[in-house]
């Protein structure tokens, strides 16, 4: 490893450790937001970062940047309803603009920052399984694709900082935090009766047949309530879940 | 609020003493004791299919069947989601959540609404709401007691529905014995095997999850034990369920 490899490694893991720190310490979300647009730059090779939150009533809220220009671009996608960062919130999807003199889906957007001299945008959205609760944006002065490990690295960076908004909203709503609280623990027997189901089909004893269950939910992609419930309603064969081999996906 | 002790070993006792006034007879317990206005129970087969069961008033009753006749609501939610729906204000709800319910609902006395499902796992039998006439969340005690009432009334009802054999907890029907299994105390997860011993006679006899937790309560009602070693029993496989032949 170089020098300049042991560096960013380094920083690397401050900032996940940082991140990690506030989710478990009494903080502040904007706080948080702040630090993850500020480490986005540090990190990233990008020149600045932007961050829109939905206010959970249909809009887009501007709740951090790491420079007043960064600011005035987010702002200018929520004035317009045009730009990256809104699609991407949309969509759910990462959206890459290597080129914006080259990219014609948001003209208006482009010239801006074009003016402002940003060559290149990149938007991540923030989410938390079916949830999409805002965006990441980050600009370069550079044109040029993010190289798919920074592209990694900032999408792991915004999905902390989701679980962080999401665990402080819900501390600051009793009601949502019981919600969840009651959705998790019904979940659980739920599961517990899946066990039972797949214990009697496949003759196994009750931490063999979690077991498979567990990997087969991360197999699949699924939360392990998801495939429970499947489970339970039949709407997964259990003949599937227990035929001998690697679990065959769907 | 009321000795929350108090409360459930009154909740125990009515179901255990079962019958058809049972869930009205938990409600009012509930109502005695909760700083909520209006109660109701609502039994249902599906989001299309429902049954009031009891309401404390016109208002809650006229709430309820609403929900049901537009197809949204806080209890259509409860029940589709599996959790509880609490709006500590109505006031302050926003205009796409159930726009239609939410209007109706601003014209009642009602500020506040709090759901709870009736529910063990798969098994979703029907929602709790409570209404309340001022605004204003429950205090975590409050909520807990909410929860039992929920708790208490998916036992009932199951009760109900398995015939007069199996009213009340099995092994205890008709005595006045406060819940000698530990059901309306504790965690529903302190219940894992019954949970787990449902999965395995789900797939013993072909049943739903309901109709298999139902025979194990019957068994154990049967062989006067408690619902949680019989259950201990079917999952050690020491006790099988087999299907009748015919």
């Amino acid at each position: 490893m170089t020098a300049e490899q042991e560096a960013r490694a380094r920083a690397l893991a401050e900032a996940f450790v940082s991140l990690a720190d506030t989710l478990v310490a009494d903080y502040d979300v904007i706080d948080l937001l702040a630090r993850l647009s500020s480490d986005c730059v540090a990190l990233l090779s990008v020149d600045s970062a932007g961050l829109l939150l939905s206010d959970q009533r249909g809009a887009l809220q501007v709740v951090s940047s790491s420079s007043e220009q960064a600011h005035l671009m987010e702002l200018f996608q929520v004035q317009n309803q045009e730009g990256p960062c809104l699609d991407c919130f949309r969509s759910s999807r990462q959206i890459s603009v290597p080129d914006l003199s080259r990219d014609g889906r948001w003209p208006r957007f482009s010239g801006r920052a074009l003016e402002a001299g940003y060559r290149a945008v990149h938007a991540l959205p923030l989410r938390l399984r079916e949830e999409t609760i805002g965006a990441l944006n980050l600009f370069s002065v550079r044109s040029g694709a993010l190289s798919p490990e920074n592209l990694r690295i900032g999408q792991a960076l915004a999905d902390v900082a989701t679980i962080g908004i999401l665990q402080e909203r819900a501390i600051r709503r009793r009601d949502v935090l019981a919600e969840q609280l009651q959705a998790a623990l019904n979940s659980r027997v739920m599961i517990e009766q899946a066990k039972g189901i797949l214990a009697e089909r496949g003759r196994l004893d009750l931490s063999e047949a979690f077991n498979l269950l567990r990997s087969q939910a991360r197999f699949q992609n699924m939360r392990l309530s998801d495939l429970a419930r499947d489970v339970i309603t039949g709407a997964t064969t259990t003949e599937a879940l227990l035929r001998p081999g690697p679990p065959t996906g769907t | 609020m009321a000795e929350p002790a108090g409360l459930a070993r009154a909740l125990a006792r009515i179901v255990a003493e079962g019958g058809p006034s049972a869930p009205g007879r938990i409600c009012r317990a509930c109502l005695a004791v909760l700083p909520v206005t209006r109660a109701a129970v609502t039994v249902m087969a599906g989001a299309d299919r429902q049954e009031p069961i009891w309401a404390s008033d016109e208002v809650a009753s006229h709430l309820d069947e609403m929900q049901f006749r537009l197809g949204e609501g806080p209890c259509v939610e409860a029940f589709t989601a599996g959790r509880p729906v609490l709006v500590p204000d109505l006031a302050e709800l926003s205009g796409h959540r159930w726009p239609v319910f939410a209007a109706a609902a601003r014209r009642t006395a009602v500020q506040a609404l709090f759901v709870l499902p009736l529910q063990a796992g798969a098994i979703v039998i029907g929602v709790l709401d409570l209404y309340r006439d001022e605004p204003g969340m429950l205090a975590p005690d409050e909520l807990a007691a909410a929860l039992r009432t929920a708790d208490a009334l998916l036992w009932a009802l199951l009760g109900l529905r398995d015939g007069p054999t199996a009213d009340g907890f099995p092994g205890n029907s008709g005595n006045s014995e406060v819940d000698p299994h530990g059901w309306l105390s504790g965690s529903p997860l302190n219940h894992t095997a019954v949970y787990q011993a449902t999965g395995m006679i789900m797939v013993q006899l072909a049943l739903s999850p309901e109709a298999a937790l139902s025979r194990l309560r019957a068994s154990a009602f049967v062989q006067d034990r408690p619902i949680d070693e019989v259950a201990r029993d079917v999952v050690g496989r020491r006790l099988r369920f087999e299907k009748e032949e015919r």
